[in-house]
Parts: C-alpha cells; structure tokens; sequence
C-alpha cells in the first residue's frame, strides 16, 4: 500500500485523478483505519488530506461553509455552529468520546455514509449541500443526492469532498438532534433524529418542518411525508401523533449487534414528540 | 502508629500512572518470534482438511503446530474435556486448531491465514434447554471417556455436572401452602472485558519452561499446563507480571500451552497476544442461565419451601461450571429463611466459547432471580417489599441450604438498618418513572491455601515473597504490605513485595473470591510473629534487655518506655545476618472449612460459605418512557467486611464492583446467535459503562473483625458485584410497575414492562 | 519538513521521516498504514500507551497530538508527523516528580490495575489544561472515551477535583 499526504488541495486532486479506484481518502482516519485494521478494506493507497490547508476553516458569507476537515469536537463548541446550527454540534458532541471527536471530521463522517453517521441528520434538516471538486472543476450537490446507501455516496473516485454549506435557518426556527443508545456516549446511533420546525411571525403555527433520521434505515434520510403532516399545523397532539406515525413507517431499521429493528422503529415517533417540543421552546423560547 | 486501618496509597501507583509498570503485553526479549491462533470460524463440525504448508513457506514463519505436533490427550480444570488444539473435531468458534511462530505479528496472522481448512459444519446446540432434552446432539459425543482430575461427580451427555438436593418436607409444604409463587428468570453472559487482552511469552530452555503472563493464579498456570503437556510441574517455571485486569478470566489455563509448544518447536522465547475480538469470543465469561424458581407462601409471607431449578451454560468445556452447580443450593435463600429447598442446578455443554469465573460467579443472577422472586412474592400478598425481606431475613444461627450455620447472619439486619438511616426506604423512589429496589446476599471468602517469607534485608526494609497476586484490587499492594509493616513497626514504603514466580515463593491460590488480604494476611502475620521473635532475640542481645521488653516502632527497636533505647532496624539486621546469619519468617493459611452437612446434595463441588460476608444494596432509578434508558439516580451498599485494613481500598472496590454490576444489570450482554456464534464482537457493540453513566456509589463499611482474619478482616472485593442486578432490576419493576426476568435489562425491555404495565 | 513536495507536486510515504514525541524528534521507517501507537510502542519502545481495543473504543491508548487528545491506534503514523505528540513518557518528570495529576490519581485511589491508566492521564492532562477548574459532570464527559473496568470513575473524577482549580 502507498500512502500520500497531498499539501494542497490541487495536489489532492491530481492525486486522485491519477489513482482512481486504487485510491481510499482519509481525512482523520476514525472509520478507514478501523476498516483498514480489521481487512475489511485493502487500498492500493491511502490518501491522507489532513494536512491540506484552508479544508479547515468554518467560513460565513451569507451561508455558513464548514471545510471537510473541520473536526466534530470543532463542531460541538464553535460558537457560530452551536448558535445557529445547535442540532448539528449536539449531533458531533455525541460522535464516539473526546478522542474520537478530534480526529473525525465532517467530510469523513459524511464519506463514510454509515447509515448511523450523526452528522447527517442534522445537515439534512439544514439543506445542506456538499461540494465535491475534482481536478479542473467541481460540482455541488444537495447532501440529500449525495448520500446513496448504506456505504455508497455520489462521490466519484476522482473528487474530493471539500465544503459543506448551510444555508441560514428561518427566524423562528428551532432545532434539535435526539440520539438514542443505552449508554450517554460511545453509541453508534441505535436512532439519531434531527427536526427543525420554522413557526409563523406569531408563533402559532408550523410554516416548515424538516424531519431526517438516521441508524433505521441504509442511509439517513428526510421523512417529507411526515414533515408535510406537521407544516401548518400548530402542533395539535394529532397531528405530531400522526408524524411519528408516519416517520416510524419511512423507516427500514435492521436487527444488528447493537439493537433490534423493532425498538429503533417503536421509539421514532414518542421521539418526534420529544424533538418537537426542544425545537418548539428554541424557537419561540419559553 | 499503626497503619491498619489507615488508607495507605498502593505501592505500584507510581509506576502504573508514569505508564512504565510493565505487563506481558509489554515484555520483549531477545530473538523473540511473535505467535498467532488459526481459530475454528464456526461453532460445530467435522474437520476434513487441514493443510499448513503453505504457511510454512514463507520464509518469516518459524513453525507451525496443528493437532498432529501437540499432546493427544484432553486436559481441563476438573475434567479432561479439552484439547490444546483441535484435531478432528470443532466444538466452538475460536477453538484454536494451529499455532504459528514467526518473526513478527503481522507474518504470524498472514500465515495462520493461508493454512488449509475445511469443516464440514453441523448444527451447533445453543438454546439450554433443547440441549438437555431427550434425544438431543451431544456436543461431546465421547464424554463418557473423559477422565476427571480427581473424583468423579454427577454428570451425563450434555449435562457436565449436576447438582441435587432433595430435603424432605419440600412436598407436603406445597401442598399445604395458601400461595404458590413461580418465575422463571433468565441471565446473559458477561465479558470480563479487562483492559490488557491475554497474552505470554513462553521460553523453554534445557526441558524446562518459564511462562511469563499476567495471571491471577500462577500456580494453576504451573499445575494445568504441566497436565496439558504431560510434564511435571517442576518444569515449568511462571513468572507473573503487573495484570491489566482479570476478574475471573485469568485464572484457568489459556493460551499458555500454545506458545509453549511454539517455544520448544523454534528454541526461541514467543509472545502470544490476542486481538480484542479474539479475546472477546473466546473468553471465559460469566455463564447465561436459566433460572426456575418457586416457593410455597404462607399469608403473612413465611416462605414455607422451595424449589429452584437452574440450568447453567458451560459452553464446549466443562470448566469450573461443575463447581458453580453449587452456588444455587447455597444461595436458594439468599439472605432469606425460606424452608426446605429443593435444588437441581445442571451445568450444560453447549457449541459455545466454554464460560468460567467472573467475580462473583453466578451469585449475580442467582441473587437477581432470588430477590426479582421476593419481590413478586410481596405484590402477591399485598407486604411491603422491604418489610417482606425484614420477616424472612436470617438471624444468628440461620443455616444455609447446605447445614452450614452461620452464627453472624444479624448483621444483614444491621445492613438494612443503616441503609434505611441513610435513605428512608418509605420515601425512596418516588415519582413517575422512578423506582427503588433493595437486595441482600451473603458471600464468602475464598479458603484456598496461600504463603509468604517475610526477610528483613540489612537495610532495615522489609521484604516479602510470596507468589500472591494484585489483579489491581490492591490486595497486595496495599492490604499484605500494610499487615507485613505492621508487624515490624514499618511504614508501608519500606516494605516491598515479590511479584510471583513459582521457582521463588510457595504455593499461592491466586487472586480470587476476596482471598488474598484474608488469607495470605494471615500467612504473613504469622510469618511476622516468627521474624518479629528473631528481630527482638538479636535486639535484646544488642539492648541487653529482655526480647518481651522490647517495642518495634518506626523502623527502630527499643526498650518499651525509653525512646533513648532505639537502635535503627537496620543496626539489628545488619547485626544478626553477619552473626547468626540474615533474619526472616515464613507462614502458610488456608481456612478450614465451616461445617456442613455432605449428605444434604449430590454433586457437591463447593460444599459452603467460608467466612461469610453480607451486604445490602438499594437502587434508585429513573426510566425514559421515550427511549427505555435508565439512569441510576442513587446507589447505596452496606457491606460488612470484618476489618477494613485500607478503608479507601475498601471503597475503591465498592465502586468498581458496583459499575460491574450496573454494566451486567444495564448494557453488557453476549448474545449467541442460532449460529453459535457471538453477536457482539468488538467494544463498540459490547458496551462496557462509561464515566457519565456511574454513579459515585455511597459506601456504608459494616466493620465486625472475624477473629480467623489478620486483624479481623475478611474478604472485600468480590461481592460488591454480586447484588447489584437485583437491585436495578426490582427498582425498573418498580418504575414501570411490571416485573423485569432478564438481564441485562435492555431499553426495548423497559419499554414492553411499560406496555405490560399499561395494560 | 522532508515530507513537503517531493514528486510532481505531492508525496509519497517512502521517504524518510521524523516524529516528534515528547520533545525528541525521530526518524521513522514505518510502512504506510502503520499507526502511530504500533511505532510507539514497537519502534520506539514507548509502551506507556497501551492498546486495549485498537478501535478506538477503549481510549487505554491516548496521547496527545498538538494538546489534542487522540487514539493513536486510529493514527496513521506517518498523518501526524510534524505534530507534536506527547505521551505518558512525556508527563511529569522522566524518572522524578509526577504531575499534580498523577500524584492525585495514585492518591485518590484512581489507580487499580493500571492498564487504563495512561490514557485517563493524557485525556486529563488535556482537559486541565482546557479547562483548568472542570465540574463533575465535564470530567465525566471528557472521560466517555476512555474504559476503566476496575473503579467505577469515581476516584478519578475525585482526582481531578482535588487538584482542579490550581492545586487546591
């Protein structure tokens, strides 16, 4: 196996255009050396993009542009990310301990597409798109057609995810990221849910809801059959009984180690009761 | 100044949190090969290939040993059941079938990777109680040619030994009773999951073998591994090194034979080291378990009689498991009076990793059935769960099943009394989604023989060999060092303990069931009392004073009255190894064991509870009726512990047994899949409690000095363990308001209580 | 820095490198993929930090990298050459006084088996010094990714109280 170390982000891009399919990208190695470790991946080269500059920075122009490598501990406590996309850093405050925080970033938790990846639920509530360069161009996508399946996103081999980008949230929005595991940290997602819900000017009723979930079904996803239940609602009883309902039946968990397919379903909509009322009280206080 | 009964700081703390205490993972010598297992990747079958060659073509392989290099016959802790390496036949996933010496680890796994296998694989027996049912596939089709290790004991097909005892009168109470409660409860299996995976380095050099290893018990390294490889004990030498956690599973034979074979093949030293899957899978850990319970009631909640019937898995190889058969006779009552008692408790093969000792073998879901039992029995009658125990609990002179008496039993009551000054039961667990839940258990001390010298060196130190061990308990490195400075009047700095070798020091039972500050306490009392008399005859000659006169104190010997009088230790020793020749004292313990009544079961392996223990716990818990999690808001034990010789140690033991227990009641369970194999494989899905989850649990020491102990202490740290699923799991039946029969409790679990309860 | 441009504007991992741990630089001759605990431990023979999991679940293998705490069974060697590292070696005085830290570890019973322990040593060192005065409960989070299977948290959590806030 050879391992690179691109200096910059042209270099990365050369690399990869040369590499192709032989070449594995690793950002902070938390789920490649894993994988690497147990043989479940045999690259002919690694790439490492750590050490390229300007991939690190959360910029905010209009909408908030956070660089591949910015880590998940970066996430829990940058003040713009906390304040305006709290779902998000509370996502990254649970991705495995300290340690793991600091060497995870967002571009790999995104790249690895674990259906259990805590990062996207959040990014999808919050539109996110994901800008994928290559060498000579470049393209964005909505992260929403980026991540494909369990394992599998759009990202050809000779692209580099380099930014994702968040467009701002509506006044009167309100956000939260629910994790659910047995233990308060060091979980895999047994459920991860993400809701954001934008309230008219006078508070009483739902102008837009967005649901996304991870950990039961392949890939996280957006649950829009249930979002459109909750939009122009005031949250009557009924109507977030019949999102959860809704949300529960979008799903498509599995049986594996960590949990049975039967709890990640039955929990999802007593959840979503849970999620809206955080994201209630953060957007109209109280 | 005495130093019993003060918290001392443990004398290897330094060197474990600078990061150079030295474990075998660490050890490297030199020309040493690096050894790996090929491990049969399923659960049952018939071996059809088997080819190496192509493993020893690489040029960095030094040998590789299949079945056909090793000793044919079985060897095993009580009964030869197992095999070095397997030949014909698998009978667990991870059963190691090769062995591979070569020149680095990554070398050794490519070449185990490349031999030839073929197993024609079979249906593996999993579920307990299909496997001891007629007909069914015998896991060891030739059982019946094993040769046990000493007397033979009850046992047939699948069932690899059995426990019965059937008193009279058991019957005729049922028959007679107002009430018959009946449950079934059921346990996982428990990881002991310590921190540094097993490993050795073996060396072999002129016939002989030196095994180095981070052992609980090294002579039972010496004992089984010269009958694994049909040599006298003699020839092996064990040399023990600081130990990264062990809690049970180091202490039966492991990987110990394979790189002694690899080292007497190549002439090279050779380091074993499992991979965290490895170890996880093949472990020795606590067996699952079915347990059957039912009693005869009367209406003001005497329990009249019982019945407990309990299967026990003991995975592909028999092991202690036999011996835990026991445990439910004398844990049939718990703390309680419950009559006569019928008991069947069988230990089963099953094609699973064989199971073994975690501290507090099977007491834990024994204790978890007895008392999730009591509590049903309360509801039944409408008593107060608490006031239900205080009229059934033991008093002095209460007897276990088994006839032994136990003149203490009152301190339970003094137990349940603390606790409730300490948290009033009425008010405790209030509120939606909250609960509380109390247990009580009695425990023993393990009696298994122990030593120590004790040798004063020229320098006024003092040393001490002894080949007991410090699986981290502090058992040595704080409770021996403080008895051995207590006896020549030293502070516990100049006192320095051997690590164990089996070539230095005599026979030592190891680091199990509380037994090192009990038992080779009391082996250095004595060997302090002899060296203590030589110290004081020199002295005397010195001082021109009478021996009986004399006082040693600080590091110095004097006459009893006159501080002027004091000569240094250092002066005495110095004195006597250049006269009469160097100054020491030896001592040997095992406890005799109380009386009982052999006649009372069959199949009795462990017959009693010698020096008995007791404890209460109480549970306050919190559910999330959204997630099923539950969050320990409160935890309390009242241990009785003879005599806290470190009472920080004694504390630190609490805490830790305590967050074994939450993990085991909580988060921690191996499931088998219908495959055989584990579904948990690595520490993300096996979840071991982290810091945010434990409590600070709040300790109650219940001091009453048992005469037989160095300064009245008694065993501490197995049992903190042993209660404390049953104290969770009576406080999540009492916040979802439906009873809880499994552990570990899982959320999906609270969440059907909670639909059950609401139906 | 050797690694910086070496063939058509990037490098390859088969030139000659250095590590920095505790202060010392040292060439490395790792193969690509090799992490940075196994140089430590196998290459440079420090075998303070332990490997308990080698997934990054049990944190017995933390050190820090530029102050950072991470697993260095999940560090590709050769991705963290020109980082700082420190590890257990590299805390308190070689051979002499430990840190405030340690010192309160042994005394606060923080320490049993030991094997967990140097990890639990660098994610504090890193918090205190993040964080020099933490509560309970920030402590207790710091400390999710590392495994202690012998005291149940509550002596370390009392170790760092006891020095929090400057040597109290």
């Amino acid at each position: 196996m050879q391992f690179h170390s691109p200096r910059t982000e042209n270099e990365a891009l050369h690399t990869l255009a040369e590499l192709g399919n032989s070449a594995m990208v690793m950002a902070g190695g938390t789920d490649v050396m894993v994988q690497y470790q147990r043989g479940e991946i045999h690259p002919e080269s690694l790439v490492h993009i750590g050490l390229i500059e300007r991939l690190d920075e959360i910029a905010q122009n209009g909408t908030v542009r956070i660089g591949t490598l910015v880590c998940h501990r970066r996430l829990a406590t940058d003040s713009l990310i906390c304040a305006r996309f709290p779902s998000l850093a509370e996502a990254a405050s649970t991705v495995g301990g300290w340690q793991t925080q600091e060497a995870g970033t967002i571009g790999g938790n995104l790249c690895n597409a674990s259906p259990a990846a805590d990062t996207a639920p959040p990014l999808l509530v919050a539109d996110a798109a994901v800008h994928l360069a290559h060498a000579g161009g470049g393209r964005t996508l909505p992260l929403s057609e980026f991540l494909l399946d369990r394992r599998l996103t759009a990202r050809r081999p000779d692209e580099l995810l380099t930014v994702v980008e968040l467009p701002d949230p509506a006044n009167y929005s309100g956000e939260t990221y629910l994790k659910v595991g047995p233990r308060s940290g060091m979980e895999v997602a047994l459920v991860g849910l993400a809701v954001r819900l934008t309230f008219t000017d006078d508070g009483a009723t739902v102008a837009d809801a967005r649901i996304a979930a991870c950990s039961v079904g392949p890939r996280p996803f957006r649950a829009t059959v249930a979002e459109a239940v909750l939009v122009g609602s005031r949250l009557e009883q009924e109507a977030v009984a019949e999102a959860g309902q809704l949300l529960a039946e979008s799903a498509r968990p599995i049986d594996d180690a960590r949990g049975l397919a039967d709890y990640r379903r039955r929990v999802l909509a007593p959840l979503l009761g849970r999620a809206v009322d955080i994201c209630r009280r953060r957007a109209l206080g109280g | 100044m005495s130093v019993i009964g003060t918290s001392t700081v443990r004398t290897d703390g330094s060197s474990k949190v600078r990061g150079d205490a030295v474990y075998t993972v660490d050890i490297g010598l030199p020309g040493m090969l690096h050894a790996s297992l090929l491990r049969s990747p399923v659960a049952a079958g018939q071996i059809t290939r088997l080819d190496p060659s192509k493993a020893l073509e690489s040029p960095e392989v030094w040998s590789v040993i299949t079945a056909a290099d090793a000793p044919s016959h079985r060897h095993g802790l009580i009964i030869g059941d197992q095999r070095i390496l397997a030949s014909r036949r698998v009978a667990f996933e991870g059963e190691p079938i090769a062995a591979i010496a070569a020149e680095t680890p990554r070398a050794a796994r490519a070449a185990a990777a490349t031999i030839e296998l073929a197993i024609d694989e079979e249906d593996p027996i999993v579920d307990l109680d299909l496997a001891v049912a007629e007909g069914a596939r015998l896991v060891h089709p030739d059982w019946a040619t094993f040769r046990p290790v000493g007397d033979d004991f009850p046992r047939q097909g699948n069932v690899a030994g059995e426990l019965l005892s059937d008193p009279p009168g058991v019957d005729d109470a049922f028959a007679r009773a107002p009430l018959v409660v009946e449950d079934e409860y059921r346990a996982g299996r428990q990881y002991q999951a310590y921190l540094e995976p097993k490993a050795v380095v073996a060396e072999y050099e002129s016939g002989r073998y030196t095994i180095h290893v981070s052992h609980q018990f090294p002579f039972n390294v010496r004992d089984r591994l010269a009958a694994a490889l049909a040599v006298r004990p003699s020839a092996i030498r064990v040399v023990g090194h600081h130990i990264g956690g062990g809690f049970g599973a180091k202490l039966d034979l492991g990987i110990e034979p394979h790189a002694a074979l690899l080292a007497r093949a190549t002439g090279r030293s050779v380091k074993l080291v499992q991979d965290r899957t490895e170890d996880l899978i093949t472990c020795p850990s606590r067996e699952n378990g079915v347990v059957r319970i039912r009693s005869a009631v009367g209406a003001d909640g005497t329990i009249l009689a019982r019945e407990i019937d309990v299967l026990m898995d003991a995975g592909a190889a028999a092991g202690d498991t036999p011996i835990l058969c026991s445990l439910p006779l004398l844990l049939a009552g718990g703390a309680y009076k419950v009559g006569p008692t019928r008991v069947r408790a069988r230990a089963v093969y099953t094609n699973t990793a064989p199971t073994g000792a975690f501290r507090g073998v099977s007491g834990t879901y024994l204790v978890f059935a007895v008392e999730s039992h009591m509590d049903h029995i309360a509801a039944e009658l409408g008593i107060d769960r608490r006031e239900l125990r205080l009229r059934n609990l033991m008093e002095d002179g209460d007897r276990l099943r088994n006839g032994q008496e136990l003149p203490d039993a009152s301190i339970l009551r003094e137990a349940f009394t603390r606790v409730e000054e300490m948290t009033p039961w009425a008010n405790t667990g209030l509120g939606t989604y909250r609960g509380v839940g109390i247990s009580a258990t009695v425990w023993l001390t393990n009696p298994m023989p122990g030593s120590a010298v004790l040798k004063l060196h020229e320098d006024g130190t003092l040393g001490v060999v002894t080949a007991a061990t410090d699986n981290g308990s502090g058992a040595v490195t704080m409770g021996v060092i403080q008895i051995a400075a207590e006896q020549l009047g030293l502070h516990p700095d100049d006192v320095v303990v051997t690590m164990p070798d089996t070539d230095t020091a005599a026979y030592d039972a190891g680091s199990q069931g509380s037994r090192t500050t009990h038992i080779v306490g009391r082996a250095v009392e004595a060997a302090g009392a002899e060296l203590r008399t030589k110290v004081l005859r020199t002295a005397g000659e010195m001082l021109e004073a009478a021996p009986e006169d004399l006082e040693l104190v600080a590091g110095s010997v004097g006459v009893r009255g006159v501080p002027d009088s004091r000569i240094p230790l250092a002066d005495v020793a110095k004195e006597a190894t250049f006269s009469v020749g160097p100054l020491s004292g030896s001592g040997s313990y095992a406890t005799i064991l109380p009386g009982y009544d052999p006649s009372c079961a069959s199949g009795m392996l462990f017959p009693a509870f010698p020096t008995p223990t007791y404890h209460v716990h109480l549970a306050e818990v919190e559910v999330d009726p959204v997630t099923g999690n539950v969050t320990i808001l409160r935890y309390i034990v009242a241990q009785e512990v003879g005599r806290a010789i470190n009472p920080d140690g004694v504390w630190g033991q609490i805490q830790g047994g305590v967050a074994q227990g939450l993990g085991y009641a909580l988060y921690e369970g191996l499931q088998i899949g219908a495959d055989g194999r584990y579904q948990q494989r690595t520490l993300e899905s096996y979840r071991l409690p982290i810091a945010p989850d434990i409590p600070r649990v709040e300790v109650i020491i219940l001091e009453h000095p048992d005469p037989a102990g160095p300064f009245g202490a008694k065993g501490v740290a197995e049992p903190p363990v042993v209660p404390v699923a049953a104290a969770v799991a009576n406080a999540v039946a009492d916040a979802v308001g439906a009873p809880i029969t499994s552990i570990p409790i899982t959320p999906n679990d609270v969440l059907d209580a909670l639909e059950r309860a609401a139906r | 820095m050797p690694w910086i441009s070496v063939d058509a504007g990037r490098w390859v991992a088969d030139v000659e490198l250095s590590l920095s741990v505790n202060g010392r630089s040292h060439p490395i001759d790792a193969e690509p993929g090799e992490t940075l605990l196994h140089v430590l431990r196998e290459r440079l023979g420090l075998t303070g930090a332990k490997e308990g999991c080698s997934e990054g679940e049990c944190g017995a293998c933390t050190v820090l990298v530029g102050g950072r705490p991470m697993d260095s069974c999940l560090l590709a060697v050769h991705s963290v050459a020109g980082s700082e590292i420190t590890t257990i070696e590299g805390v308190g005085e070689p051979g002499g006084a430990l840190s405030p830290l340690q010192e309160a570890m042994v005394r606060a019973g923080g320490v049993q088996c030991g094997f967990c322990t140097p990890g639990f040593v660098m994610t504090l060192t890193a918090l205190l010094a993040d964080q020099p005065n933490p509560a309970e409960d920030d402590i207790r989070r710091a400390l999710a990714g590392n495994i202690c299977r012998c005291t149940g948290y509550a002596q370390i959590v009392d170790a760092v109280l006891t020095i929090a806030g400057g040597g109290r």
